[in-house]
């Protein structure tokens, strides 16, 4: 495929297109390990190669797409096939990329139907690209079911103790909100037809629409119901614990990593410019159930015992920031919250890590079982305490750029959010703190000697731990490709 | 001479009804087959029956298919006859109720 | 581009800190030591080197931008200024003594890179709040300062215990950050910038009840991490660290933070006369309830701990009253000393062999060396504010302060601060007596002491004794030289009657009497320690500890149970429960429908089709009627 509209090689397929196409491969390689271990790495390097290369021409940000991609998909229902790419979307590949590479390198001692693992991460891989890519609904929905998928059998089948249990919660969840997207957008499709005489799914031509208020907030609800679940907001957050907790390591990456960003982002990049006057609306609610979630969320993490769920609730916590950033309406405060998505999926993500390799090592993630792992496996327990006091916010680290701005955005439209968020910041130090005191301070629990970080583990967690540093020191590369996108969507409009 | 289109059409409602009869009382899977067959033969006869009082040939062709599709069928059925009898040393159709729900 | 070089002064100790922290373990002891000393040495030679910068209006350097998004820009910048220049001396000056003991301190450990990197790590957020020309550098310190001492108090984590008390130390003095973090906050939506420069230039365009909530709010930030009233629980078990943490802790680092803080924003905290009188009042408060539990401790570091929680409230006196030459003047000192003590107290425990109750020491000056009764005494001399040592001149100084400043609430603060020196005289001389006097009563065997441990002692108590010539007042001859050198940024003149100077000096020379007379009555000859109820009472804290469980932590937690068995587990969880169930309830009736027999599916077949066929006939006719 061809972008026919521009002259200029179709990157943004190829991102899509490149996992894709090893997923099949590597379910081509059958029972054959070894192979499709190193075509899966291959693959998300080659994957990481290109979104590198596109940050590189596209670092400086600029208003407007930053590439676009379209080709005529299904004429007959207006669907097309179109691929956009924004500053935040660029940020959003950035990061799918990197911590897909992280994921198969934490994958790679995946014994069990190996080939068909890492075909799903792939598989996975390729939806989590086409959402963030996808400028056309029926396209984007393709792509939201394709990653839902993938992570559903990542659970089902290599998962902890409950797997099916979880699994199947995770997808009717996800599905039943989803369900009730397709039904907006079908609708808003023929709303649209009608009034126009074209039928069309391209998300740039819908925005035209004219909808009655009525209208407007039902579709409105209808989308919301499935970026709400996916993110998620408590009380819809149920999924997500379990899930996390059941999941085989690398897909507690993925999951906490990206799969839940898949949600904030379709807010950024559907409802909310789709539906304008019903966002603005929505955007008190959207707050009290982000700080809602914010404390809710703390609180449960506080009382956890299994530290995989103890960070699954920091993830849902620390989300809520993220939303309420985005409920403020305000440039400082959207450029914080997506800078946090980012970041937090870096700091939880690489904790998701440590605590497969904890797990590994100790056989047992219960704060009561743990404890003085510094004194058998410094490095580890060095890169666990740099990762845990990146998530609580200290400044210097990643977090905290995220969130200062967020706060700082917040406090200047609504400065009793902003307070009220502030306080979260003792919540954080108080379940993190908790967290790190369980495992790697105290008498040693676990009477045997544990291997300190291997080479290949060192892959993974050094490259995180650099960024979350850089990103902490000097975030400016990565907020530079939202000033341009940004603004315009504030004001209603899309690039 | 020809015999009427009336007296075609009731003698196939009335085959079909043997038929429908024969597939809804008896309890034999291949008595119901063999109902089954002759509901489709009744079918087949108001094809031929309509055929020649129209004069036109696309009943007896639908006809010529339907009695290839028939002895597909029925060499499945028949095989699936076999193997169920195999397995439950039975004929009766009730015995069969694995699809409970 | 040069004053871009006065980055070196934070980013030495940082950057040995982050060397120390990747290789040290790797390195042989000697290469981390050396390395942890020369980022503070240099960190000083550089401070005097660069000490020209400071004079006039000081010199701001940007290294880079921070942060940047809308109209937030956030630089790395920096302000070497009257203010900073001394306080920046004196952190990496007592720093780098405190760094020569903890090498002959912790000569037996084993994890010496986790504490030389920390170590350094420390000095180098101290001197971020310091130098920091914006508030979130400041706040980058900030949290840093709060961080290492959780790693430094903990540091010794495998008694649950010190991790515990690290965990409770950056936990309380966070919520003293949340404060600071929401004045941060709300600065930058009054001002639009977050320059502590510009902050204080339009600090009075601020409407005064709005000027007058931001004082509190960064006093609350102040009183975290300087162990103030309602904050101060954390300093007390933060003994749980080494003996040198303890002197980093008390004399450089971070409990002055809070008195620098509200001196770095003084043109806006002084604006506020409801906000000074508070500052003045949590001092006044604290210095008292620190003082009387001071009398009770039975630990020499415990002792020391309150006396240093005592001491920071004189400095907020001083700020509540205006003058901030008159509570840096009082930090100086009190740093010069203090670290004394502390160093001091953990040569006694050595010799005590590990033994940190008081009750249990005694005969240290007979049986001693010579060396360390002098020091110990150089410096408590000080602490107590016996006349012509350098606490008793700042202390006095800031005495005077609050007479003078007319009203009858700062009287008041006065006399708890009269109140407060004799109280300090009593129990610092008490702590004197038990633990020189007499005879020995300990079981424990003496340590032998390196060389290390002692010569850093001997100029910071030669500082202590004769820091009063920092800042001498007129009256005794003196040009208040460290008044004089903040300028404009002094704060407020203290003027006074020469008969009331004096009459004061008299009144201070007569309390120390007093307390020391006490003392030499009560613990000349040793007895054992009263135990009733007030000094239980007194031991433990007034019983602030126990309260902030009842009020605070235990809500906390039963509240994180409600949420994760209460909410999540029984209400959302249960209602989707509810929901399956439900669902499972209506397809448990529907299978009944599927009965798996053929006959019935025949028969339902051809009900079906009959009535569909019944429809269309009907149809037909009504069609027909037509």
């Amino acid at each position: 495929m061809t972008a026919a509209s521009l002259p200029q090689f179709p990157w943004l397929t190829l991102l899509v297109m490149l996992p894709l196409a090893g997923a099949l491969l590597c379910l081509l390689h059958g029972n054959r390990t070894v192979e499709s271990r190193w075509l899966a790495l291959a693959t998300s390097l080659a994957v990481f190669g290109v979104s590198l290369y596109l940050f590189f021409c596209h670092g400086d940000g600029g208003s407007g797409w930053l590439r676009y991609e379209d080709v005529s998909w299904i004429e007959r229902y207006g669907i097309r096939y179109v691929l956009a790419m924004d500053g935040i979307a660029l940020l959003m590949v950035l990061l799918t990329a990197f911590l897909q590479l992280a994921a198969i390198l934490l994958a790679w001692r995946v014994e069990e139907k190996a080939s068909y693992f890492f075909a799903l991460l792939l598989l996975l891989e390729s939806g989590l690209m086409g959402i963030f890519l996808a400028y056309d609904l029926i396209l984007f929905y393709l792509f939201w079911e394709i990653a839902l998928i993938p992570m559903f059998f990542l659970i089902a089948v290599w998962g902890g103790e409950n797997r099916r249990r979880a699994a199947l919660k995770f997808f009717l969840y996800t599905l039943a909100g989803s369900l009730c997207m397709l039904v907006a957008m079908i609708t808003l499709y023929q709303i649209h037809g009608d009034q126009s005489g074209t039928y069309s799914f391209v998300i740039g031509d819908l925005l035209q629409t004219k909808l009655s208020s009525t209208q407007e907030v039902w579709l409105f609800a209808g989308f919301m119901a499935a970026f709400i679940v996916k993110s998620p907001l408590v009380p819809f957050h149920t999924w997500l614990t379990d899930a996390l907790t059941e999941a085989p390591a690398a897909g507690s990456l993925d999951l906490t990593g990206l799969l839940i960003k898949t949600g904030i982002y379709g807010m950024i990049r559907l409802a909310f410019p789709l539906f304008p006057n019903a966002s603005r609306d929505f955007l008190p609610i959207l707050a009290v159930l982000a700080l809602f979630g914010l404390f809710h969320a703390a609180w449960c993490a506080y009382n956890e015992d299994d530290i995989k769920r103890l960070l699954a609730y920091s993830s849902i916590s620390h989300l809520g920031l993220v939303v309420l950033g985005l409920a403020a309406w305000q440039l400082t405060a959207w450029e914080g919250s997506i800078l946090l998505m980012v970041t937090h999926g870096l700091t939880t993500g690489a904790l998701f890590v440590l605590v497969a390799l904890i797990r590994e090592r100790t056989g047992t993630r219960s704060l009561q079982e743990l404890g003085g792992l510094w004194g058998q496996a410094p490095y580890l327990s060095a890169m666990f305490l740099l990762f845990s006091l990146a998530s609580l916010g200290l400044p210097g680290l990643a977090n905290f750029a995220g969130e200062i701005l967020v706060l700082l955005g917040v406090f200047q439209v609504h400065p009793v959010w902003a307070v009220i968020a502030f306080a979260g910041v003792v919540f954080a130090a108080a379940y993190m703190l908790r967290l790190v005191q369980g495992t790697i301070w105290g008498p040693a629990k676990v009477k045997r000697t544990l291997p300190d970080l291997t080479a290949r583990e060192w892959l993974i967690l050094l490259p995180m731990a650099i960024l979350v540093v850089w990103l902490g020191l000097y975030p400016a590369p990565f907020i530079a490709p939202l000033h341009g996108t940004v603004a315009p969507l504030l004001l209603g409009g899309m690039p | 001479m020809m015999i009427p289109f009336g007296h075609a059409l009731a003698f196939a409602a009335a085959l079909f009804i043997l038929g429908l009869t024969c597939v809804l009382a008896r309890r034999q899977i291949i008595m119901i087959l063999i109902g089954v067959e002759i509901m489709l033969n009744a079918a087949s006869l108001v094809f031929i029956a309509a055929s020649a009082y129209w004069q036109q040939a696309d009943g007896q062709v639908f006809v010529i298919l339907l009695m290839a599709i028939t002895a597909a069928e029925v060499a499945v059925a028949l095989a699936m006859v076999v193997y169920l009898w195999r397995r439950k040393k039975t004929m009766i159709a009730d015995q069969f109720n694995g699809m409970r729900g | 581009m040069s004053q871009t070089l006065l980055f070196l002064i934070p980013l030495l100790p940082l950057s040995c800190a982050v060397i120390n922290m990747l290789f040290g373990m790797r390195l042989p002891r000697l290469i981390p030591e050396t390395l942890a000393i020369c980022g503070v040495l240099g960190a000083f030679l550089l401070t005097i080197l660069f000490w020209g910068y400071a004079e006039g209006e000081g010199t701001r350097a940007v290294l880079g931008t921070w942060l940047s998004s809308g109209s937030v820009d956030v630089s790395f910048a920096l302000c070497f200024d009257k203010l900073s220049a001394p306080m920046t001396l004196m952190v990496t000056g007592v720093a780098t003594l405190i760094h020569f003991y903890a090498i002959g301190y912790m000569r037996d450990e084993v994890d010496y890179a986790r504490f030389f990197s920390l170590l350094n790590l420390f000095v180098f957020a101290m001197l971020a709040i310091i130098l920091a020309d914006n508030l979130l550098i400041l706040f980058l310190g900030w949290e840093g300062v709060g961080l290492c001492s959780y790693g430094l108090i903990g540091f010794w984590y495998r008694k649950r215990e010190n991790a515990k008390a690290g965990t409770k130390a950056f936990l309380v003095t966070r919520v003293g950050d949340v404060f600071l973090g929401i004045a941060l906050l709300w600065l930058f939506a009054l001002t639009g910038t977050l320059s502590i420069t510009e902050i204080n230039a339009q600090a009075e365009m601020i409407s005064p009840g709005i000027v007058t909530v931001l004082t509190l709010l960064l006093l609350v930030g102040a009183c975290g991490k300087s162990a103030q009233l309602p904050l101060m629980t954390w300093l007390a078990d933060a003994m749980a660290g080494p003996t040198p943490v303890s002197a980093l802790i008390h004399a450089a680092t971070m409990v002055t933070a809070g008195v620098y803080l509200l001196c770095r924003l003084f043109p806006l905290v002084s604006l506020s006369v409801f906000g000074m009188a508070a500052i003045a009042g949590v001092g006044a408060i604290t210095a008292l309830y620190a003082a009387t539990c001071a009398l009770a401790q039975r630990e020499i570091k415990r002792v020391l701990a309150y006396s240093t929680m005592s001491q920071v409230g004189y400095m907020f006196m001083a700020v509540g009253a205006g003058t901030v030459s008159g509570a840096m003047f009082h930090l100086l000192t009190h740093a010069f000393f203090k670290a004394v003590l502390f160093m001091a107290a953990g040569w006694v425990i050595h010799l005590a062999g590990e033994e940190n109750d008081i009750f249990r020491m005694g005969g240290l000056a007979k049986n001693g060396p010579k060396e360390l009764f002098w020091i110990f005494l150089a410096a408590a001399v000080c602490l107590a504010g016996v006349p012509l040592t350098g606490g008793f001149f700042s202390k006095d100084g800031i005495l005077l302060a609050l007479f003078t400043e007319g009203t009858l609430l700062y009287k008041g603060y006065w006399l708890i601060g009269v109140f407060t020196a004799l109280l300090t005289a009593f129990y610092t001389f008490r702590l004197v007596y038990l633990v020189f006097a007499g005879e020995p009563r300990g079981e424990g065997q003496p340590h032998a002491v390196p060389a290390l441990m002692r010569w850093p002692l001997w100029p910071l108590a030669v500082l202590g004794l004769a820091g009063g010539l920092l800042n001498l007042p007129a009256m005794v001859g003196g040009g208040e030289s460290l008044h004089q050198w903040y300028g404009k940024l002094a704060g407020r003149q203290v003027t006074a009657s020469h008969d009331l100077e004096w009459l004061l000096i008299a009144l201070a020379t007569g309390i120390v009497a007093v307390g020391w007379l006490l003392a030499h009555l009560r613990y000349r000859s040793y007895r054992e320690p009263l135990d009733n109820s007030v000094s239980r009472f007194l031991l433990a804290g007034w019983q602030a500890d126990a309260v902030v469980d009842r009020l605070l932590v235990r809500p906390f937690a039963a509240m994180g149970r409600f949420c994760s068995a209460g909410c999540d587990r029984t209400l959302f969880d249960g209602t989707l429960e509810g929901l399956v169930k439900l669902s499972g309830r209506w397809s448990g009736l529907l299978l009944q429908l599927t009965t798996g027999r053929l006959t019935t599916y025949l028969s339902a077949f051809a009900w079906g089709f009959l009535i569909m066929l019944g429809w269309f006939l009907l149809k037909l006719v009504n069609g027909g009627g037509h």
